[in-house]
C-alpha cells in the first residue's frame, strides 16, 4: 500500500523542533497569559468580537503571541503526526490508522466526560484544549505502539 | 491465518532482517507476521512465496475461524 498523503520522513525531525517548543509555550501560555510585546501588529480579521464591540473584515490592532504559539503547535504537530517513518510499510500503516482511531475515540471520550463535569466559563479552556488533543493523543499512541514493537523485535533471536 | 513464515526463514537461512530487506519492508512487519499480529497484503504474500520460491499456499494457511 503506497501512503501517498504522508510528508517525506525528513520532515519529521523538523516537527520535533518546531513542536516541542511550541508546546513548552503553549503550556506557560495556559497559566499565564502573557503577551509579548513587539508582537502587537494589525491583523486582517475576517471575524472579530471583543467585549461587544464586533467587525468583520477589517484590519484590527492585536497581540498575536497566542495565536503564534497555536499554529507553530499545529505546524509541529501535523509535521510529527504525518511524516511517513523511516521504514514505512503496509504495518507501519496499519498501526498508523489503529492509532488514529484510537485517538479520535479517546478524545470524545474525554470530550464525552468534559461535557458531563465541567461548567460555565471552564467549558471554554476544555474547548481550548481539545483543539489540540486528537493530534497530541496520536502522537503519544503511535510511538508508543512502534516503541513497543521494536522492542519485541530486538529481543527475538 | 497462520503461517510458517519461520520455519521457511529457517530452511532458507535468512535472518528477518534479511527478509525484510528483500521484500523491502520493515522487521517489525516480519516480526509481526509471525507472532499472527499481522495478516499481509496479497502482494506482500505474492513477494514473500517468490522469495522462497513456493506457492502462497505453502506459505500461508487458512484456519477455521477465518
Amino acid at each position: 500500500m503506497k501512503a501517498t498523503m504522508l510528508l517525506p520522513n525528513r520532515f519529521k525531525k523538523l516537527g520535533w523542533i518546531i513542536l516541542v517548543p511550541a508546546t513548552i509555550a503553549g503550556l506557560i501560555l495556559s497559566v499565564n497569559e502573557y503577551e509579548i510585546s513587539w508582537l502587537n501588529v494589525k491583523v486582517f480579521a475576517i471575524l472579530n468580537n471583543n467585549f461587544g464591540e464586533s467587525s468583520s473584515f477589517s484590519f484590527i490592532d492585536d497581540n498575536i503571541t497566542n495565536e503564534l504559539v497555536g499554529l507553530l503547535f499545529i505546524v509541529g504537530a501535523v509535521l510529527v503526526a504525518f511524516t511517513k517513518e523511516k521504514k514505512e510499510d503496509e504495518f507501519i500503516a496499519s498501526l498508523r490508522l489503529n492509532s488514529l482511531l484510537w485517538a479520535v475515540f479517546v478524545n470524545y471520550a474525554l470530550l464525552f466526560m468534559a461535557f458531563l463535569f465541567v461548567y460555565g466559563i471552564s467549558f471554554y479552556s476544555v474547548m481550548v484544549y481539545n483543539m489540540f488533543t486528537v493530534l497530541i493523543i496520536f502522537i503519544i499512541r503511535f510511538n508508543y505502539i512502534l516503541y513497543k514493537n521494536s522492542k519485541i523485535v530486538s529481543d527475538e533471536k | 491465518m497462520k503461517n510458517n513464515l519461520k520455519v521457511q526463514r529457517a530452511i532458507n537461512n535468512l535472518t528477518q532482517e534479511e527478509l525484510a530487506n528483500k521484500i523491502s519492508v520493515s522487521r517489525q512487519t516480519i516480526n509481526a507476521m509471525e507472532a499472527n499480529k499481522y495478516v499481509p497484503s496479497t502482494v506482500l504474500a505474492l513477494k514473500i512465496a517468490k522469495v522462497f520460491n513456493k506457492f502462497v499456499e505453502e506459505i500461508f494457511i487458512l484456519e477455521d475461524n477465518d
